[in-house]
């Protein structure tokens, strides 16, 4: 029993269960020795090899996307520091999930799904008060949020039907890798993956949403984030039970 | 890493090297108590030594994400949990369970360490059948934390990572498992003094 554990008074009569852990344990069946038999050497995980993965498969959404359709139109007239500060911010809110999601604490081979969720949801409430702060816009060249909450609903809408596709391909990619690893808690895991995705989302959106305006980046871009979230804590034990059948 | 760590981990790499001898040793090391673990939460032997055997042929078959120097035992842990996981899920969904010859399977009582009900009471009398029997009336995910931090000696973080939880989810249902533990065996003798 681990001391730095055993916090709690152990009841005084508690019968002396531990030492049963050493009882015997029947043999492997033919079953298990017959796939053994045959084994050979296999390759191993690194620990940052599904990060890299993942991260390079949910970078072809964002570049397909600035490749194929149109830069924002006021890209040239931006801060050069602001926008390089909140590409930063959306990178690191994407780096931050996705190492959370998939690369095991040292000594360890599983991610940790209670620090997945946790990180995972700092990071949207990060992206919601940095967007709560600043926004993007250049007086005369950005385009304004649009009026009334229709108008304003409906270009939410256009940028999250931009960002959860993309943040889709990172959940399935994270679940291909991690299919194999068998973790529990896939929900609070995909929290965090889809955040990661979201966030990738919102970096392409940064380049191709001209839209300035707290409301419209909190709901729009942000609220993407927290959506893709929602559907990674849905869709990965989904994707994760169907690959483990 | 503990030594017991770094001995399995050790036994995992040659393992994972094709090393046929270090799958047995593995299994030596880790099949009892995983197996006490499978049983604590199945609560029949038949279907934890089924589990035992599933569990080691899905740690087989996934051994190349193992990442060599890591600890591998919680790892293996949370395979034999989510192994259980499936085989409960499965058997809420089958009406009717059948052993493998197609007859009704018997239960017996078995308590969270793997003692048969019968050779408990002789071994360790009536307080350790009243505890074992207050076990069962734990809620499944305060028996889990129990039995990982108070019996296996899992730490919190590995408690939390084998049933996929928070750690702090893990301290607050151990502490309550105790609480209700003891709750549950002091009422027999109250009982009795009154």
């Amino acid at each position: 029993m681990n001391a730095k554990d055993d916090d709690l008074p152990a009841p005084a009569d508690m019968p002396p269960i531990a030492g049963q852990l050493d009882g015997p344990a029947p043999p492997p069946d033919p079953a298990l020795l017959r796939a053994v038999g045959g084994m050979g050497a296999v390759r191993t995980r690194g620990r940052f090899g599904a990060f890299a993965a993942v991260l390079a498969a949910g970078l072809v959404g964002p570049l397909l996307l600035l490749a194929l359709r149109p830069l924002r139109h006021d890209l040239a007239a931006l801060s050069p520091a602001l926008l390089v500060l909140d590409g930063a911010l959306w990178l690191a809110a994407c780096a931050a999930a996705l190492a959370v999601a998939l690369v095991p604490a040292r000594g360890d081979v599983l991610p940790s799904a209670g620090r997945a969720s946790r990180v995972g949801l700092w990071v949207i409430g990060a992206l919601a008060v940095f967007y709560l702060l600043p926004t993007l816009d250049t007086p005369g060249a950005s385009a304004l949020a649009p009026d009334g909450a229709g108008p304003l609903l409906r270009s939410c809408l256009r940028c999250i039907g931009v960002l959860l596709p993309i943040a889709v391909v990172s959940l399935i990619a994270g679940a291909l890798v991690l299919r194999r690893v068998l973790p529990m808690g896939a929900r609070r895991i995909g929290i965090a993956l889809g955040a990661a995705g979201g966030a990738m989302g919102g970096l392409a959106l940064l380049f191709h949403c001209p839209i300035a305006g707290r409301a419209h980046l909190v709901l729009g871009h942000v609220g993407g984030v927290a959506l893709a979230a929602l559907v990674g804590a849905l869709l990965l034990p989904v994707l994760l039970a169907r690959s483990a059948r | 890493m503990d030594g017991e760590a770094l001995e399995a981990s050790e036994i995992m790499r040659r393992y994972c090297a094709g090393e046929q001898a270090a799958f047995h040793q593995l299994y030596t090391l880790l099949a009892p108590r995983i197996l006490a673990y499978l049983w604590g939460l199945i609560g029949e032997k038949p279907a934890a030594e089924d589990l035992l055997q599933h569990t080691f042929l899905k740690v087989h078959e996934a051994r190349a994400s193992y990442v060599v120097g890591a600890n591998p035992i919680p790892w293996i842990y949370t395979i034999a949990h989510r192994t259980c996981l499936d085989e409960m899920r499965r058997r809420k969904r089958s009406r009717v369970r059948l052993t493998r010859d197609g007859t009704l399977a018997a239960e017996p009582a078995a308590d969270i360490t793997g003692a048969a009900a019968d050779a408990r009471a002789d071994a360790e009398g009536e307080l350790a059948t009243a505890a074992m029997a207050a076990l069962e009336h734990l809620p499944g995910n305060q028996r889990e934390a129990l039995i990982l931090t108070k019996v296996h000696g899992r730490s919190h973080a590995e408690a939390a990572m084998i049933t996929g939880t928070t750690p702090g989810a893990i301290k607050l249902r151990a502490h309550r498992a105790y609480v209700t533990l003891r709750q549950l065996m002091a009422r027999p003798r109250e009982k009795k003094l009154a």
